[in-house]
């Protein structure tokens, strides 16, 4: 089981780079036609492996497989593919081109934080002294399905503003003619905020009322990490209702979740650094 | 192939919208139009095509006249790269080209047949049509009806207004909750909104000179109908724009669109002007949040993604090479008529001369229905061999050379 594991950890960056790869040559070129078919398989069968890559994780350690911070960053790419695919599904025809040039972004960011997971994640798998109780779990999953909503919320802000700054500058080239429209861009970026912001909800208000009732050593609001969680949480949250606040327009939301989303991505980051992070001594 | 044919013209191939709009003839200055071009020394009929894509005029000339210049220094005043001009048979495979919507910048767009139509319909009330333009315009008529119907010209009902469309679906998706101002309630105007309503739109706003066309648009769509007085206002007020009116005198500048509410605003506002002159002054793009295309835009929208191109033009080049050949055969046949009525006269002389010489007063009746039926036959073996000769005039394969040629000149892209 160890050895099936160690394999799909090693093939897993490889197979979501491919389908990425995929994905961004459905998106336009010669090839297009013939790709497309293939695109849907490959990450279907990377999400596959990858879910049981997750069982089989559960299985050996006893526990919920999400408790060090590389197992977070794979989870999350795999909730981030997950999420993704949910969308493409649910497009047809024509849209499911524009959702290919989505896919390629999502699925190349995906296979960088399965990259990062892979490479430094430790070799030997140990289980958690006491495993992991109910709430850590429900802190855990909320969080790392928020980091993906956020993820997905932040690709389609930068698109968003891509394909606004060609249509200012009268191009008509490959974006134009391929990305989702302007208005589905937008929702899509809000829809993702205010899944992220909910998840987050959860998440962050969990982690905080266990670091309390445990006592956790070390658990202080001034850490970069909790603070940039409290921060974001706020921020997606604007972006969700941004809608209802007059002069938040679907651009500047965009640009908020594009910054978001680099924010998110440092959030990540801060986690894996040893000493600096609350998370990486637990 | 002898045809006196001289068409001169600019059109979006070869010049821009600001060039374009500056040589526009309108409905009311076609006639004026018309009988100047009918003064010019050496020609003898007329006809104008003005549409937002092309301004051309094509007339026929007394033989051995280039009325090229004359028609170029009336009508082209100054231009030089942005005027061509076609003679003889290549002008009469433009003007066919054309009606099909081959030419157009949307390729297979209709627009252009009831166009041409209008000018036909001019031309001929202005009595600048004779005996080569009415048969040749009645034609490219038919084949552009002949080439939509046997191809798939018409089967992607493409237009400009549909391409503007598809532009402001780009921003808005279905349409939804969208608020469209259309800017005139002529056919494009109409178009536009039945486009519009296909893809979700719920009651347009009309906006036009003529208060009872944006009513009739109105009913017909479930939308709003006002005058031009009320433009500013709803313009400001509207999340996409579409101008397709005759600008001369409307515009829509910045000051419609205030800087505040602009900012405020959750989706851009998108304003497409298919009006030749413009009627949305172009400094509007300056704005914040503001998005602005004009026909040369689309233009570019068409090229850069092909739209209906290589399925559009297969298949026509038989239609017309076969309508080109039709043509230049009837009217080869056609000129052959003095010399038909001359002969048939003649035929007649004779048998009349014979059966007098021969019996007099006393022909039995039978004798002269058999004289008469003898001529009649021999005058259809004359003229048999007349029709084989005008059919023959032209072969297909040299009309296939040069409408080969004619597509060489052109440069087209797309060779069909």
């Amino acid at each position: 089981m160890r050895t099936a594991i160690q394999a799909l950890t090693v093939l897993l960056p490889s197979a979501y780079l491919l389908a990425a790869i995929l994905h961004g040559m459905a998106f336009g070129g010669d090839r297009a036609p013939q790709v497309d078919r293939p695109r849907r398989i490959v990450l279907s069968v990377t999400l596959l492996l990858h879910l049981v890559c997750f069982v089989l994780r559960a299985l050996v350690l006893g526990h919920f497989p999400v408790s060090d911070v590389w197992s977070t960053l794979s989870a999350v790419a795999m909730c981030a593919a997950g999420l993704f695919l949910v969308v493409a599904r649910r497009s047809s025809g024509e849209r499911s081109v524009a959702y290919a040039g989505t896919g390629g972004v999502v699925l190349g960011l995906v296979s960088l934080l399965q990259l990062i997971a892979s490479a430094f994640g430790p070799t030997q798998l140990v289980a958690r002294a006491g495993g992991m109780g109910t709430y850590q779990v429900l802190h855990v999953a909320t969080s790392v399905l928020a980091a993906a909503a956020l993820i997905l919320s932040g690709v389609h802000g930068i698109l968003y503003l891509l394909l606004y700054r060609q249509m200012r500058a009268r191009r008509f080239g490959l974006l134009f003619a391929h990305l989702p429209d302007l208005d589905v861009l937008a929702r899509m970026t809000r829809s993702s905020a205010l899944s992220g912001f909910l998840f987050l909800t959860v998440g962050v208000n969990v982690g905080i009322a266990m670091a309390h009732a445990e006592k956790s050593e070390g658990f202080r609001y001034a850490q970069p990490e909790v603070l940039l969680s409290i921060v974001l949480w706020i921020h997606f949250g604007v972006i969700a209702f941004s809608r209802h606040i007059r002069g938040f327009s679907a651009r500047r939301a965009s640009f908020a979740a594009a910054g978001g989303l680099v924010a998110l991505l440092l959030s990540l980051m801060l986690i894996l650094f040893p000493g600096i992070s609350f998370h990486s001594r637990l | 192939m002898d045809l006196a044919l001289t068409l001169v013209g600019l059109s979006h191939r070869t010049a821009p919208l600001e060039v374009r709009e500056r040589y526009v003839v309108s409905p009311a200055d076609l006639t004026a139009c018309l009988a100047a071009i009918a003064g010019i020394p050496g020609v003898q009929e007329a006809f104008v095509l003005s549409t937002c894509n092309r301004t051309e005029v094509l007339v026929v000339g007394e033989p051995g006249t280039d009325v090229a210049p004359a028609l170029r220094a009336h009508l082209f005043r100054n231009l030089e790269d942005e005027v061509y001009v076609w003679s003889g048979v290549q002008a009469l495979i433009h003007v066919f080209r054309v009606a099909s919507g081959l030419d157009s910048m949307v390729v297979g767009e209709s627009e252009v047949l009831g166009q041409m139509r209008r000018g036909f319909e001019a031309a001929q009330q202005a009595r600048t049509l004779g005996r080569t333009l009415r048969p040749l315009l009645q034609q490219a008529l038919h084949v552009g009806k002949r080439v939509r119907t046997e191809t798939d010209v018409g089967q992607g009902t493409l237009s400009v207004a549909r391409v503007a469309v598809d532009v402001a679906a780009r921003v808005f998706g279905r349409f939804e909750g969208c608020r469209a101002l259309i800017v005139g309630a002529g056919e494009t105007g109409l178009l536009v909104a039945r486009h519009l309503v296909d893809r979700g739109l719920v009651s347009p706003t009309f906006a036009s000179r003529t208060q009872e066309r944006a009513r009739e648009a109105a009913a017909e769509f479930g939308g709003r109908a006002f005058g031009l007085e009320d433009l500013a206002t709803l313009a400001g007020e509207a999340d996409v724009v579409i101008a397709c009116i005759d600008g001369t005198g409307v515009q829509l500048g910045p000051d419609t669109f205030d800087a505040r509410t602009l900012r405020t605003r959750d989706r851009p506002v998108l304003a497409i002007d298919l009006s030749v002159p413009r009627a949305i002054d172009r400094a509007i793009v300056k704005k914040k949040n503001v998005l602005l295309y004009d026909l040369d835009d689309l233009q570019q929208v068409v090229q850069e993604n092909r739209v209906g191109r290589g399925a559009a033009i297969e298949g026509s080049t038989e239609i017309l090479v076969a309508e080109l050949h039709k043509f230049l055969a009837l009217r080869a046949y056609a000129s052959f008529s003095p010399v038909i009525a001359a002969m048939r006269e003649r035929f007649e002389r004779v048998r009349d001369d014979v059966l007098d010489s021969v019996a007099g007063a006393s022909t039995d009746k039978k004798d002269i229905e058999l004289a008469h039926e003898l001529s009649r036959k021999l005058l259809d073996v004359a003229l048999d061999h007349m029709k084989e000769g005008a059919r023959t005039t032209s072969s297909e394969e040299a009309l296939d050379h040069e409408y080969r040629r004619f597509l060489e000149r052109l440069g087209a892209e797309d060779p069909p």
